[in-house]
């Protein structure tokens, strides 16, 4: 009886030590296998964010000097006057709320209107998805025609039909207009994108449930209301914090209107990112970086709750 | 049906790519920008090509050492036809060098050699601006002594012209051309508002100006898209108002900008905006827009660097140069300027980095490149010579002539405010005169501003 307890004591040490081994086994496949995107996370986002952090407590006047420790001055110094950083930021905000109040409702349009199954579907999915496709800077240059203030099709426009009020300096240049001139391409090229993003959210909602809707008399309306916008929620949502974060980074199609102009009435955060960083202003640069590292964060975070899904009863 | 149409495209896209991949390969000849090189086979370089620098270890004897240069020389530059002549005469001179250059525009340009000099990645050759914009490399140890080899060339290069790209005693830099700020007038536009010639006294250009607008011709055009063009309004009003030792006083040794004068010459150039002399739609354009609506007789006065001489030397198939006339911006206050005190001195210049592999090969090459560019550029127009002229000038064109004229009379020069002052200077600078340009700030504005920002 005992020499069966021993056996059975060392079967079970047997065992637990196999499970041990291959527990650890197991752990160090995972970590391996998470190693290398682990590494890519680490050096190509967490590293950039700790050094721009690092920065933005230094001078920086040049690359390669540091210059001297000045804390939070930087940060203090960026809602001078001076470096205009508060109307960048109040710039990239009235972009964000006209990518949410407009760009979004437009690509929405379009996708449930696709999404119904019309004749000419992906001729019309195509076309409205090609400024996506096309570069920032080609998409700036054809528009600064557009706005050209001498022969711009606007221009020309209003001459032919003989209408007054259009600045001489041009939409470009007149400190009222400047700003929705550079939104509307910015705006209008990614209509196509969010569309592309809702549409595909439309194609993956159950046929039967449009179809027991419609049975049961819902309108097109209705079933896109009560039906199929609840459905893609989630894809709303990506597209909001696409749009808005989006819109807190936005560079490329502003850079081709600004060229190197200052003192712009459009001018955005990145804008001012590029040209302290490359103007010896190195410190300040970095702390708009950050700056809008931390909106960007905030604005997901702050999407997400308020997309959480809640209970009639206001409790989660 | 689909998939013949699907293999037909990927065919085609395979086959773009491998057509791309030759034309790096064998240099894509048909970039002029990165034309090489020297006369026989030896290729020229692809825009996609390495910037770090040179390559090749030349005491092998048959083997090429690789060269690289980076310059704004593009195609649309009014240099970039010198520069091509130049690279082919001086590659031939140097059969053992792989030369490939690239050009890049102007102000993508200033901040591709910034991040490049940060990093450590600058050609083995690079164009620069003279004074405080090299002297910003110099002092970080990034740029190679040419004393060695410029002191062969002392006949041929005057020591007055390598003031701005000496720094403690050494020479930095090799000068290409000189060039300064000169009012451009069409006469043909003049004629019809009743001036046969360019006006020749402050009082006379407002009178100019005045009778332009009377018949309905706009005076002046300034790309307010590029800064730096509204700095060669504003500097020659600043220094004909306040004479050239104060504003170098200011741009150079230090002096202050609160100086009640530079505050009546910033409130001069926005009466001038406020008379409507200045075209609106230039507010948004870039310079050459601007330089276009100039050739196309939108404005009859354009101010800015000499050389544009070669663009419009060549401009409608040569008809404009007919029009055409130069000369100075008018003394404004004669008790403080005098004719002849200018903007602008020898600046273009050419480098080589201290961190070359081949510096002093490169160093070599430069100085041959720098002198024939110098050559190309000043018989195409696109400024005076920095170099002494040892060829036959005869066919210069008459606005290169007048502008030597000019030159020949200056009493002194203040370099262009965005190359002799710091970098951490200009910054501020070129905001408030943009600012000034959109009528955001007045003199007094203008001064307390950057009294505060830099002295």
């Amino acid at each position: 009886m005992g020499e069966a307890v021993f056996l059975l004591k060392i079967l079970l040490l047997t065992i637990e030590k196999e499970n041990t081994m291959r527990r650890k086994h197991q752990t160090l496949t995972v970590i391996l296998f998470l190693l290398p995107a682990l590494a890519l996370f680490l050096g190509v986002l967490i590293y950039p964010i700790i050094s721009s952090i690092h920065h933005s407590f230094y001078e920086y006047r040049t690359f390669d000097n540091a210059g001297a420790f000045v804390g939070f001055q930087n940060y203090i110094d960026l809602f001078n006057d001076h470096y205009k950083f508060g109307k960048a930021v109040v710039n990239a905000l009235i972009l964000a709320a006209l990518s949410v109040f407009i760009q979004l409702p437009l690509s929405l349009g379009l996708a449930l209107m696709l999404g119904k199954g019309i004749k000419g579907e992906r001729f019309y999915l195509s076309v409205y998805f090609m400024p996506v496709l096309i570069s920032a800077v080609v998409i700036g240059m054809l528009w600064e025609k557009i706005y050209n203030p001498i022969y711009g099709i606007i221009t020309k426009a209003f001459e032919f039909f003989n209408l007054s009020g259009l600045p001489t300096e041009g939409l470009l240049a007149n400190k009222k207009t400047a700003l929705i001139a550079v939104f509307i391409p910015t705006i209008w090229q990614y209509v196509g994108y969010h569309m592309l993003l809702m549409y595909a959210g439309v194609k993956g909602v159950s046929p039967e449930l449009r179809e027991a809707a419609k049975l049961d008399g819902a309108t097109d309306g209705q079933v896109n209301r009560y039906v199929i916008i609840p459905s893609i929620k989630p894809v709303i949502k990506v597209s909001i914090i696409f749009a808005i974060t989006g819109s807190l980074k936005s560079y490329d199609l502003i850079k081709v209107f600004a060229k190197d102009a200052r003192n712009l009435p459009y001018e955005v955060p990145s804008l001012l990112l590029v040209r302290y960083v490359f103007g010896n202003y190195g410190g300040i640069a970095s702390a708009i970086a950050v700056m809008m590292i931390i909106m960007c964060f905030a604005f997901a975070i702050l999407i997400n709750w308020l997309f959480k899904e809640r209970n009639p009863y206001g409790t989660k | 049906m689909k998939r013949v149409i699907a293999l037909a495209l990927a065919l085609v896209m395979v086959l773009s790519l491998a057509g791309c991949k030759k034309g790096t390969d064998n240099g894509g000849s048909s970039s002029s920008n990165n034309s090489s090189n020297s006369s026989s086979s030896s290729s020229s370089s692809s825009s996609s090509s390495s910037s770090s620098s040179s390559t090749t270890d030349n005491k092998g004897g048959d083997e090429k050492t690789t060269i690289t240069m980076w310059c704004i020389a593009t195609e649309s530059d009014s240099n970039h036809n010198a520069y091509v002549k130049a690279i082919e005469e001086v590659s031939a001179k140097f059969p053992n060098v792989d030369f490939q250059w690239e050009a890049i525009e102007n102000e993508t340009y200033k901040t591709k050699i910034a991040a490049a000099m940060a990093a450590n990645e600058t050609p083995d050759i690079f164009f620069t601006w003279s004074c405080a914009y090299l002297g910003d490399f110099v002092n970080q140890g990034k740029v190679y002594c040419l004393d060695d080899v410029l002191s062969k060339y002392s006949s041929e290069l005057p020591e007055s012209m390598l003031g701005n790209t000496t720094y403690g005693g050494k020479h930095y830099g090799v000068p290409t051309t000189m060039n300064i700020v000169a009012l451009f007038a069409n006469m043909d536009l003049l004629a019809q508002a009743g001036w046969n010639k360019v006006p020749e006294n402050y009082d006379e250009l407002i009178k100019c100006c005045d009778d332009l607008l009377a018949a309905g011709i706009i005076p002046f055009g300034c790309a307010g898209g590029e800064t730096w063009c509204v700095t060669e309004y504003l500097e020659p009003i600043i220094q004909k108002t306040i004479g050239s030792d104060a504003l170098n006083g200011i741009f150079v040794n230090g002096a202050t900008y609160d100086n009640a004068d530079v505050a009546k010459a910033v409130d001069t150039f926005q009466m001038m905006i406020d008379k409507g002399y200045f075209d609106p739609a230039g507010a948004s354009l870039p310079n050459d827009d601007v330089k276009q609506n100039f050739i196309d007789g939108r404005t009859a006065f354009y101010q800015n660097g000499t050389w544009n001489c070669a663009d419009f030397s060549k401009a409608n198939d040569g008809e404009f140069l007919a029009k055409v006339k130069v000369t100075e911006f008018p003394v404004i206050d004669s008790s403080k300027s005098k004719l002849g005190q200018l903007i602008g001195g020898p600046s273009d210049t050419l480098a080589v980095s201290a961190s070359s592999p081949n510096a002093a090969l490169a160093a070599e090459f430069a100085a041959e490149l720098g002198k024939a560019i110098c050559h190309y550029g000043y018989l195409d127009g696109c400024g005076l010579p920095a170099w002494t002229p040892f060829y036959d000038t005869s066919s210069i064109n008459p606005l290169t002539v007048a502008v030597s004229e000019i030159c020949k009379n200056a009493d002194s020069y203040v370099l262009f405010g965005d190359t002799a002052q710091s970098a951490v200077d200009k910054e501020p600078y070129l905001n408030a005169v943009a600012k000034v340009y959109g009528k955001e700030l007045d003199g007094a504005g203008f001064i307390a501003e950057l009294k505060s920002a830099i002295r």
